[in-house]
């Protein structure tokens, strides 16, 4: 198992659109792909479109993504990767 | 007649088409054979994922990419493993048939998004009911409406349009939409701008009052219906639609053109705003920028002080949007005509001569000042953002301001948080003393903004509200006109951009004056944007010279307005 943690720049934060382009990318891989949000709350799964909606995920919140399985390397790096330059859409910074 | 909220402009007239969804009536029955209802389930989420990708294949070639959008995420929730595997999970457990299984499960969802604190996400709700229906239908073998083949001239009325039929919707025949429900925002609103249908939403009750075949007119800028409307104001609708369309084709040409007067003076045409949602308004009316963007909105209607963090992210918000071009962001404006508890504000006695504005925040550094500056601070690392102070009355009160910026600049700079270190601060000059020191504050502040409508108020000393001195209330009066005339000499003499962000700065009197005067910047509403660039456009600054030292060798208010409305007039 594989975990880190990534901040969300979006503008209005993860909406549909890029919770469907995390959720594409997610889907690629063998391993489980959760996540985790603060404050304690139970986390999610980013391969459903529904569980990222879910988690309201704001501009600023930072995400603890967790993999785990045979690809779960190059999993936790492309998700984070996808995170940090923003999921498809333009960055404030 | 009813009055809605305006979603998409213009003038739509037609015969009433009422769109309604069959209610469906939902099976709650159980099954032995698991694997077979399973099967069917499957089938009918296939089917309804075919249907959509096309519906969204054609919305994008027919309309856009990004109207296709929200039918590529009824895509993706179509297919999500927690909706489905949710359903499978009931119709394994208790034999549930499939549509009152997805009546359960995607009911769940549809409220958890309603519930959330965020408009994005609650209108995620409506799309969880639209594809809910969709796969029923399926299951039930119901067709879904189709509008795409509606006669020419249809307004259609719904309580609420889904995306799956706003989807269908020809502007070649549908001439206006009216919903019962809804918001500017919602997905029948923006569809309806993209498509340049007229459209009203919100109309409470309208669904009652109207059958198919109805004659209905509406009005997509005011967001007036009225149904089988008499001869005369049908006719008045027609005449208004038709000027609505000529107009719009003649202003549109000057979309992307720059304000230049016809002897090469370039002036920057931009937009007052009241909260971050106006901004799409003003790019869609090719503002140059925001000339006043006032921040009261944070402060009412609330029973606590807006945290920095919020007003950051709302000032950040415009920044971002205008995407470089200059927001002139006007630090609070508030004081003892409205009572607002949280903040210790009072009825005042003579509120417009009280405790107000820059007064009240210095007064209130600590808690009120200082966090909404370092807002601005912070949000300056995102964008053009210039601070504007208030109803000054002498340079003390910008000293007091700007040492407290530096103050701000200092503390930020020591925990490493970014900020335009050259933000521009200017003044608000709206107060006949601000005026008559105008030479005094251009040696110090780096911008003046004029705001006609206060500046009227207190240099005419009338009140205005009141309907009995209304007469006095002009800014064509000589004493008003001198006082603008003096504030941007003095701005141009020592080298500072002056704007005006009062109504006169759109009114096609003043236009000519202000343009003699030399003023640099003309800040209005969003929807007086274009007409005011072909006035400016057509005007020679030289020419103007002379009507502008015609103007003000007259004695009265009425005289200068005859001129001027003659002057106008003959061009």
């Amino acid at each position: 198992m594989v975990s880190r943690k990534v901040v969300v720049r979006n503008e209005t934060g993860l909406h549909l659109r890029p919770a469907g382009v995390l959720c594409n990318l997610a889907e690629q891989f063998q391993s489980s792909i959760r996540f985790q949000t603060g404050g304690g709350a139970s986390g999610g799964n980013a391969k459903s479109v529904l569980s990222v909606l879910g988690a309201c995920i704001r501009h600023g919140d930072e995400l603890e993504f967790i993999c785990e399985g045979a690809d779960e390397a190059e999993a936790l790096k492309a998700v984070v990767d996808a995170v940090e330059q923003g999921l498809g859409e333009e960055l404030s910074h | 007649m009813k009055k809605g909220t305006s979603a998409s402009a213009g003038i739509g007239i037609g015969k009433v088409v009422i769109i309604e969804e069959a209610e469906l009536i939902i099976p709650n029955h159980t099954t032995a054979d698991v694997e077979g209802e399973l099967a069917r389930f499957r089938d009918a989420v296939e089917k309804s994922v075919k249907d959509v990708s096309a519906l969204a294949a054609d919305m994008a070639e027919r309309i856009g990419e990004k109207e296709a959008e929200i039918l590529n995420g009824h895509l993706m929730l179509l297919q999500d493993p927690m909706l489905t595997d949710g359903v499978e999970n009931e119709i394994k457990t208790s034999g549930t048939c499939s549509e009152a299984a997805i009546e359960s499960v995607f009911n769940m969802y549809a409220d958890m998004f309603a519930s959330m604190d965020d408009e994005l996400m609650q209108q995620r709700a409506t799309d969880m009911r639209d594809i809910k229906t969709r796969v029923q239908k399926k299951l039930l073998g119901i067709e879904s409406v189709n509008v795409s083949a509606l006669p020419y001239g249809s307004v259609i009325l719904a309580e609420d349009l889904t995306p799956s039929i706003t989807a269908g919707i020809n502007p070649a025949n549908v001439t206006g939409i009216v919903t019962e429900l809804g918001g500017k925002t919602s997905h029948t609103a923006i569809l309806a701008r993209a498509l340049e249908i007229p459209a009203v939403v919100a109309v409470g009750g309208i669904m009652k009052e109207v059958k198919n075949g109805d004659d209905i007119v509406l009005d997509g800028e005011s967001g007036i219906v009225i149904v089988n409307p008499q001869k005369e104001v049908l006719a008045e609708y027609e005449a208004k639609k038709e000027k609505y369309l000529k107009e719009k084709k003649e202003l549109e040409k000057f979309i992307g053109m720059p304000t230049v007067t016809k002897d090469g003076v370039s002036v920057e045409l931009v937009a007052n705003i009241g909260k971050p949602e106006d901004v799409d308004k003003v790019l869609q009316y090719d503002g140059e920028g925001i000339g006043l963007f006032r921040t009261e909105f944070l402060f009412m209607d609330r029973t606590s002080m807006p945290t920095e963090e919020e007003q950051f992210e709302a000032y950040r918000k415009v920044a971002v949007a205008m995407n470089g071009k200059p927001v002139i962001i006007r630090t609070l404006d508030i004081g003892g005509d409205k009572e607002i508890p949280y903040m210790g504000l009072k009825k005042d006695e003579n509120p417009f001569l009280g405790y107000r504005a820059i007064r009240f925040c210095l007064d209130r550094k600590e808690d009120v000042y200082k966090p909404q500056l370092r807002a601005l601070l912070r949000a300056s690392a995102y964008g053009n953002i210039k601070i504007m102070i208030p109803l000054v009355t002498c340079i003390e009160e910008y000293r007091e301001a700007k040492a407290l910026i530096e103050e701000l600049k200092a503390e930020l700079d020591a925990q490493n948080i970014a900020y335009n270190k050259n933000i521009p601060v200017g003044i608000m000059v709206e107060t006949a003393a601000a005026s008559l020191i105008a030479d005094i504050f251009a040696k110090e502040v780096d911008f003046f903004s004029i705001g006609t409508n206060d500046l009227t108020q207190y240099t005419m000393s009338v009140d205005r509200g009141n309907d009995k001195i209304s007469y006095l209330y002009s800014t064509l009066n000589p004493a008003v006109l001198r006082s603008i005339q003096r504030i941007i000499s003095c701005a141009r003499e020592a080298g500072i951009m002056v704007g005006m962000c009062g109504e006169a700065a759109s009114d096609p009197l003043m236009i000519p004056l202000l343009l003699a005067f030399g003023l640099n910047e003309f800040s209005m509403s969003a929807s007086a944007l274009l007409s005011s660039r072909k006035l400016i456009c057509g005007y020679d600054s030289k020419e103007l010279q002379s009507v502008a030292n015609k103007a003000m060798s007259f004695a009265t208010e009425a005289e200068v307005r005859a001129f001027m409305t003659e002057f106008v007039a003959c061009r």
